[in-house]
């Protein structure tokens, strides 16, 4: 029964598909020789180790080749894939090929096994003693991940999507019944326009490495409590915590910068869901990895830690059911469809939660619980305060993002906060102002015990001058219209600044592996800083009030109208600037509105002068789709996007423009009916947007292909016409040919106009020039929306300064491991029946 | 009173009050009747009637965008968007729209609207459009 189809290349599929399969099984042997490794006694008995090794190597290898046959399919356009037909066209170039290939969920999934065996070939070469119980977590991880890409039907059910599937096999449609119905798929579906995108080839594999390393301290923590190694692990999984941070953050960020720079949110902060669910699991390592911290040096805090590096790659793992079950549905617009995988990815969940949950059960009775209270002006008692309001803002995160599974579990219809982003706002600037205040002032806070009254003095002088700076930039970047939660936000911010510059002024005098903390709190409290003028004090500079009667306070009832439009060649003013849409350019797909910014100071000279281009995409397949232009000074930036276009239209007309051109009367029913007007040479003729003159004749016009004979007559009527400050020529020609008499009329499109030389008068030296103009509404315009962000250099720079930060840190806490072996810490090790701790 | 009882007791608090102001501020789905009777936003599901306008003209104004949608229960009413015409808003199959009753029309400070993807058969996908750039 097996039907041969022409043209198709089923061996990379094949290929690949086993490749899965070997991934699959060598990933589930591994876990368990490592498991089997990780609990024999017999010290010289090495077969389980080595096998688990063997297998996770054979993993790593089919994780490439995986890869590798994806790779090639999208590569040579082999469309016969659902994948390469779905995510990819002919025409991208390749290094959006790389895009498309993480741009579907069994891409990116890919990227996630293939960043945790990249980590698990790190840890087995690294990870010494730990090896065994640490690689048989993340070989379990590993199998989970890999079974989400079997797409094998077993008892009736789908496990998994395979990138693998062929294009009949996953559309249902008669064309497949032809054996040659390749020859009729000529081009894959393309790749979203908004995804092509340089960013995109950088932002995905940077946040799902963040992804993958948040398994590395999970992983260590499981093996803590199973191996009763409970407090080594500690030091071992700082290192690679910091690290999962870091380039998690990184990952965030990133695609923030990619919204602000090319996407049309008007903004690079949304708290989209997609956007919280990577937020989550990274808040809640930065508790662990402030808690693993306190509990290195002191002791306390043992089962907080423990619980927050477990729970952050729980949540990861809830992060992902969020953006792929599609459970979001209408609450999000980017999270991924349902692949028909909701139940495995719960299954996903459960699996390591029940770990987690059952591990820190089981050990319960024997966990270095402190039996001691911390003293109050410690620093470790205020590191873990601050740590649980960062779990505290993860929680309200969780809680508002998770309606819809809300919803699902209790069979509620909840519908989201009307305003979801303002809700999000307050209550995040709320724990803003907690998490800030407390980064500045633990420095002043030593281990163990602090002098009082000293902690006192420094803290209030710093607090003093934080407060002094804040008056000033509250005032001077107008935060004072906000709400107070926000400028006390600012205050935290400027206080953390403050304070950890004067860590870092004391590390620079000689304790410098101290600098790493004091630089990543430093960057943290700009990027707050950045964020907060920047989304607080963001003004729409294209909002235009004309007709619209204001009332004071009353700007809730009339929503305000952000959107400015524009005629092509008519300066409008626009805030400070004076704006003129003048231009278009194509470059396939893409199209670009050239629009002019003047500034003028107070003697109406010139002060600034630019151009952006925002652009659209008239994309047959996805509609109008638009990318701002941003013009950035050093303390703000001025971001524009088209909201609307009339560019559809455009399109079709030049595809029919042949047709067209013949065609008078329809042609002319684009112009409102004409001015006749009788002129002689020198005569200036005055038109709705500017004039013309008619400076003369031109008795030898230039005619394609019309040969004239001698007693053919061709006079052309030389018009200098200027609109709107713009000069243009213009030359319509009347001919008499063989006894009867043409007229070639000219257009002049950007003027709107369309010009005739209808008749020659003789007797009284005139012509007739017919004038047709465009009406108003058939002119070329773009409606578009501008918008400053001013000091949103702060955000970017401290994340860069953070990252520096977290890289510091890292290489400080790598060192320490090197140096001190394990530190064992003299607290007394009795249980404690501990409420948060 | 231990330090630890009294960080569990403001943690268990504020965890207390992030689920109260959830469940407080959290919206509900509605119909254009339940919109009538009540002066807070709401989030009502419908279609567009497509045998009605839709009006949207940038040359008079760029900010006005009305049309006319069923809500699930087959009530019709006038919405008015201060925005523009999301693209391809005639092909919508369904749309979410956040809003209030002003009078006889609904004003809507957020359209969601899922379109036939153009990309997956059989598959909708979704649009969002807000009137009004997003503040602290």
């Amino acid at each position: 029964m097996t039907k041969v189809f022409e043209g198709e290349h089923l061996l990379p599929g094949q290929l690949g598909q086993l490749f899965i399969i070997l991934s699959f099984g060598s990933a589930l042997l591994s876990a368990i020789s490592y498991f089997f490794a990780a609990n024999q006694k017999d010290q010289l008995d090495q077969s389980w180790y080595k096998l688990g090794r063997l297998s996770f190597f054979i993993n790593s290898f089919s994780v490439v080749s995986i890869g590798a046959c994806l790779f090639y399919i999208i590569y040579n356009h082999l469309f016969e894939y659902h994948y390469a037909w779905a995510h990819s066209s002919r025409t991208l170039p390749v290094y959006y090929i790389i895009s498309s290939f993480w741009e579907g969920q069994e891409g990116s999934f890919w990227l996630w096994t293939f960043w945790q065996a990249v980590l698990g070939n790190i840890l087995i070469w690294k990870a010494k003693t730990w090896e065994k119980p640490v690689m048989a977590v993340v070989s379990l991880s590993q199998v989970l991940l890999s079974s989400m890409l079997i797409g094998v039907e077993i008892l009736g059910s789908r496990i998994g999507s395979s990138p693998f599937i062929l294009l009949r096999e996953a559309i249902e449609a008669p064309i497949f019944n032809r054996p040659d119905y390749l020859q009729y798929i000529k081009d894959g579906n393309g790749l979203n326009p908004t995804l092509q995108n340089y960013w995109m080839t950088i932002h995905p594999p940077t946040l799902f490495l963040g992804f993958a390393s948040m398994i590395v301290p999970f992983a260590y923590a499981i093996a803590g409590l199973w191996q009763r190694r409970y407090k080594e692990w500690v030091s071992a999984a700082i290192p690679y915590a910091l690290f999962a941070v870091m380039i998690l953050g990184t990952g965030i960020i990133m695609g923030s910068f990619w919204a602000y720079e090319s996407l049309n949110f008007g903004g690079f902060w949304n708290w989209d869901p997609v956007e919280n669910a990577s937020l989550i699991p990274w808040l809640v390592l930065i508790a662990a990895v402030h808690v693993l911290i306190v509990f290195k040096n002191t002791g306390h805090a043992y089962f907080t830690a423990t619980f927050l590096t477990l729970i952050s790659f729980v949540l990861v793992l809830y992060a992902s059911f969020l953006t792929r079950s599609g459970i979001l549905g209408e609450t999000s617009v980017h999270a991924f469809t349902d692949l028909g995988m909701f139940w495995h990815l719960v299954i996903d969940i459960l699996v390591f939660l029940v770990l987690m949950v059952g591990l820190l059960v089981w050990r319960w009775k024997e966990l270095p619980i402190s039996q001691k209270e911390e003293e109050t002006y410690s620093r470790e008692f205020w590191m873990f305060v601050g740590s649980a309001f960062l779990a505290l803002s993860c929680l309200q995160l969780v809680v508002v993002t998770s309606v819809p599974v809300w919803n699902a579990m209790f069979k509620t219809n909840i519908a989201p906060p009307a305003n979801p982003i303002t809700l999000y706002n307050i209550f995040q600037g709320g724990f803003a102002v907690v998490i800030a205040i407390f980064l500045g002032f633990t420095q002043f806070l030593k281990y163990k015990k602090t002098d009082a009254i000293r902690f006192f003095i420094t803290t209030l002088v710093y607090m003093f001058v934080a407060a002094l700076i804040t008056g000033v930039v509250v005032y001077v970047t107008g935060l004072y219209k906000l709400r107070v939660v926000f400028m006390l936000a600012m205050f935290g911010a400027i206080y953390g600044v403050l304070a950890n510059a004067k860590v870092l002024g004391d590390a620079l005098k000689g304790k410098l592996k101290l600098a790493g903390s004091a630089v990543a709190h430093i960057g943290f409290a700009l990027l707050l800083v950045g964020a907060l003028i920047a989304a607080g004090t963001s003004k729409v500079v294209s909002q235009n009030d004309t007709g619209v009667i204001r009332v004071k306070d009353f700007e809730k009832a009339g929503n305000p109208r952000e959107n400015i439009m524009l005629y092509k060649n008519e300066p409008v003013k626009m805030g400070d600037y004076q704006v003129i849409y003048f231009g278009d350019s194509l470059v396939a797909p893409n199209h670009y509105f050239k629009v002019d910014y003047k500034r003028f100071d107070e003697s109406g000279k010139v002060k600034e002068h630019f151009v952006l281009m925002p652009n659209s995409q008239a994309n047959p397949k996805f509609g109008l789709v638009s990318s701002p232009d941003t013009k950035h000074y050093l303390l703000h930036d001025l971001y524009t996007h088209i909201t609307a276009a009339p560019i559809k239209e455009e399109e079709s007309m030049a595809a029919g423009a042949t047709e067209a051109s013949h065609d008078h009367a329809s042609e002319d029913s684009h112009y409102n009916p004409p001015v006749v007007y009788e002129a002689s040479v020198g005569d200036t003729i005055r038109f709705r947007e500017g004039y013309m003159v008619f400076s003369g004749l031109n008795k030898q016009p230039k005619l394609q292909n019309i040969p004239l004979k001698d007693n053919d007559v061709a006079v052309g009527a030389m018009l200098n016409i200027v609109s709107h400050g713009k000069a243009y020529k213009a030359e319509p020609v009347f001919m008499i040919k063989d006894g009867n008499s043409f007229d070639f009329a000219r257009k002049v499109d950007d003027a709107g106009l369309k010009l005739r030389l209808s008749k020659i008068i003789p007797d009284k030296n005139k012509f007739e020039i017919m004038v047709y103009q465009q009406p108003e509404s058939a002119k070329p315009y773009i409606v578009m929306r501008a918008i400053e962000f001013p000091y949103i250099n702060f955000f970017w720079s401290g994340t860069i300064i953070m990252v520096i930060g977290f890289l510091m840190s890292i290489f400080r806490r790598n060192k320490e491991l090197k140096v001190v072996p394990v530190k064992a810490t003299a607290q007394p090790l009795k249980k404690k029946p501990a409420l948060v701790k | 009173m231990k330090k630890s009882s009294i960080l569990g007791i403001i943690v268990i608090a504020v965890a207390i009050a992030v689920i109260i102001s959830t469940y407080s501020t959290s919206s509900t789905y509605g119909s254009f009747t339940d919109a009538k009777k009540s002066t807070e936003e709401l989030h009502i599901v419908g279609h567009l009637n497509k045998g009605k306008e839709l009006y949207y003209e940038p040359t008079k104004d760029a900010n006005y965008f009305s049309f006319y949608m069923l809500d699930n229960k087959g009530e019709e009413c006038k919405v008015v968007f201060t925005g523009t015409k999301p693209q391809d808003f005639e092909r919508s199959e369904q749309i979410v729209l956040t809003g209030q009753m002003r009078g006889k029309e609904f004003h809507a400070s957020k359209i969601l609207m899922k379109c036939p993807s153009k990309y997956t058969q059989d598959k909708l996908e979704t649009t969002e459009f807000k009137s009004k750039q997003a503040s602290l």
